[in-house]
């Protein structure tokens, strides 16, 4: 498919003694949705950053739709479209003339982009609220709008970086909706969130932890991946139980999800040496069965491998 | 450099300025409720100064003394004091700015050809006041001394010969109407509130709230959006230079002897002068109350405190006249004051018209490159 719309090579990006990026690499074809996924603080922002030629990096280099991030700049800027974690937008200005700014500031002529404006805001159901200023709109139509922007110059590459974070379940879904019909205009998507639900929406994903990559793959490759098989268990009192199944040789790790606990064996999942386990220890277990790993799964487990801590709402630097 | 995109800053930028309740007061309102409060109100000239007599001769001789005064149309007698303990109380009530005390042998004195003291007790409280009103008096005494010499020899079939005739010309200011020297003043005062306050938050504004992410993301170029940003100012600005040049004349009469276009022209550099304060402390502060603040200490402070708009420059400390040439607003009032009131021209006025320049462009130069599209 010839050149990919975005390639890193060990982007690495350090304030001080923090390194927010230590040698991402990166590669995403035309066409893909790419998910960068990882707690806060993983490095996601920093490489979004980078990679759109806004913030120079440390070592490494990354070419987009075809540019150099550090060289070419600024043709990086006006062939991809940023959608940034806040809110980047003239509050004070209506949608129309926020969108009327970010066109003229992509220079797309006139009539391309008063047509292009009218095109979006029907996709986005925007149309009723052209006239409100950006400020009184819902969480939720802000992103629109923001998504809105973004696009009216035609991007190659959309950058979008958490734009569901905040906004409610609903218009998640229909943000995620929005997003589906792109690949389709030729729009290539790298995207970045802290739910794996959504990152189950991209074709393949990039997980990252303290500034790393901890893996790169396809949903269902990366579930595959996990070296074991796992068990649910549903048990009381949970610490104890938590505490006597990682103290046994054969589970590799222990993760809390809710009143659930996932228990990764070092290979197959042994039903008979878990009960055993758990009644040793005095815990009375209220059901146990085997389960597919869940993406959360596989991105705890990689996080425990690269031998980092975390929790399962994940807490970076 | 592509105009659209500086236009589409320039638009945003004059938006938010008209939905933006607290710019629309600093653009409109400031301006004139300054020019008509420093108009009207500051005044250094003294009219109908209110005293007080105590006459303790009371002859013909006192009498054409007071109405000496009262006649000069400076003065207006407002007591007469019978009682000395009058004085002080009256003088605490700040009823009256000073008191003259006629002495009951003042006709005796001068009858035998020997000085007679006249005692002026004057209310200092407000210095500035209190050091004109003596002025004054001082110079209505004597021309009433002198009357009465002339006559003296008159009497004596002589004529008031030789000694020192002393006959002041005021040139440029003839009636020595303060309100000449405070507009050009004013202009500065506002020039640089304006243009200095207004952009010290244009920046540092939009990295509050997040709108300079989709500058710095956007192919536009650092001059195009600072221009962009600038513009909106320099037009706002300039039609305040306008307004009070037009409110100068026609409320308050004072109109420009000197050439109008460089009354213009150095108006307009002062005031880019004074953007570029501005903008410098928007890209280099972190909140926008930091940057108003340092800006107004940096700007209006000095211009107020040392561009002799107040305070004359040569009665402040060494220190702070050298410091006063490093300040945009002491050449600008120069300039200005030189063009309103004495009508110089290029040839004079050139070294401050120069330095003028030079400060416009090293500020602006120090501003643009100061300026980053960074986050």
């Amino acid at each position: 498919m010839g050149e990919p719309a975005v390639s890193a090579q060990g982007l690495t990006k350090c304030f001080g003694a923090v390194c927010a990026c230590q040698g991402i690499d990166l590669t995403v074809a035309p066409g893909e949705i790419v998910g960068l996924v990882g707690p806060d603080g993983a490095g996601k922002t920093t490489a979004f950053r980078m990679l759109c030629g806004i913030l120079p990096p440390d070592h490494g280099t990354a070419r987009v739709a075809g540019y150099d991030v550090v060289t070419q700049s600024e043709a990086v800027k006006a062939r991809i479209g940023y959608l940034p974690q806040r809110f980047s937008l003239h509050r004070d200005l209506t949608i129309d003339e926020n969108i009327q700014y970010v066109a003229e500031l992509y220079t797309v002529p006139r009539d391309e982009w008063q047509s292009r404006r009218e095109e979006l805001l029907e996709m986005t159901y925007l149309a009723p609220f052209r006239r409100r200023l950006a400020g009184r709109l819902s969480g939720g139509m802000r992103q629109k709008l923001a998504l809105v922007c973004a696009l009216v110059h035609r991007p190659e590459v959309l950058f979008l970086d958490e734009p569901t974070t905040g906004v409610d379940p609903v218009s998640r879904r229909d943000f995620w909706k929005l997003l589906h019909d792109l690949p389709r205009q030729g729009v290539t998507m790298v995207i970045s969130t802290p739910y794996m639900d959504e990152a189950a929406r991209c074709n393949r994903l990039a997980f990252m932890y303290a500034g790393q990559v901890l893996a790169t793959d396809t949903p269902d490759n990366l579930r595959r991946q996990l070296p074991g098989e796992l068990m649910q268990v549903r048990c009381r009192p949970q610490r104890e139980a938590r505490e006597a199944l990682k103290r046994c040789s054969a589970v590799r790790s222990v993760e809390v999800f809710g009143d659930r606990l996932h228990v990764l064996f070092h290979g197959t999942a042994d039903p008979m040496l878990c009960e055993r386990l758990l009644a040793d220890a005095g815990v009375e277990c209220l059901e146990q069965q085997p389960v597919e790993p869940s993406l959360e799964d596989v991105f705890m487990s990689l996080v425990s491998e690269h031998g980092l801590t975390a929790t399962a709402t994940g807490n970076g630097l | 450099m592509n105009y659209r995109r500086l236009l589409a800053v320039a638009r945003t930028e004059s938006i938010h300025n008209l939905r933006d309740v607290r710019s629309l007061f600093v653009i409109v309102v400031l301006p004139v409720v300054l020019l008509l409060l420093y108009g009207y109100g500051i005044n250094y000239d003294l009219r109908n100064v209110p005293f007080a007599v105590q006459d303790l001769e009371r002859t013909e001789l006192s009498r054409s003394l007071i109405q000496h005064l009262v006649s000069s149309g400076y003065f207006q007698l407002r007591q007469v004091i019978h009682d000395q303990r009058q004085i002080a109380e009256s003088l605490d009530r700040a009823a009256v700015v000073f008191v003259l005390v006629i002495p009951p042998d003042m006709g005796r004195r001068l009858g035998a050809g020997r000085p007679a003291k006249v005692q002026v007790l004057v209310d200092g409280a407000d210095t500035t006041r209190a050091s004109v009103a003596v002025g004054y008096i001082e110079g209505a005494l004597l021309a009433f001394s002198g009357k009465l010499g002339a006559e003296y020899l008159a009497r004596q079939g002589l004529s008031a010969a030789g000694g020192l005739d002393v006959r002041p010309v005021v040139l440029y200011n003839a009636d020595l109407k303060s309100v000449r020297f405070i507009v050009p003043g004013l202009m500065a005062i506002l020039l640089t509130l304006l243009s200095g306050l207004l952009t010290s938050t244009c920046i540092v504004r939009e990295r509050e709230w997040g709108s300079f992410e989709t500058l710095v993301t956007s192919p536009a170029l650092p001059p195009e959006i600072l221009i962009g940003k600038i513009l909106p100012y320099v037009v706002i600005a300039f039609a305040d230079t306008l307004l009070s040049i037009g409110a100068g004349a026609l409320i308050f009469g004072v109109v420009p002897v000197g050439s109008r276009l460089l009354l213009l022209f150095t108006s307009f550099l002062y005031l880019l002068a004074s953007l570029a304060i501005g903008i410098f402390f928007s890209t280099i502060m972190r909140t926008q109350r930091l940057a108003i603040l340092t800006t107004t200490l940096v700007t209006l402070v000095p211009t107020i405190q040392l561009s002799g708009f107040a305070f004359p420059i040569r009665s402040q400390p060494l220190v702070l006249q050298v410091i006063s040439n490093f300040i945009p607003a002491t050449h600008y009032l120069i300039i200005i004051r030189s063009l309103y009131l004495k009508g110089a021209d290029l040839l004079v006025l050139w070294p401050r018209v120069l330095a003028l320049l030079v400060f416009t462009v090293v500020l602006v130069t120090v501003a643009a490159r100061r300026f980053r599209k960074q986050l």
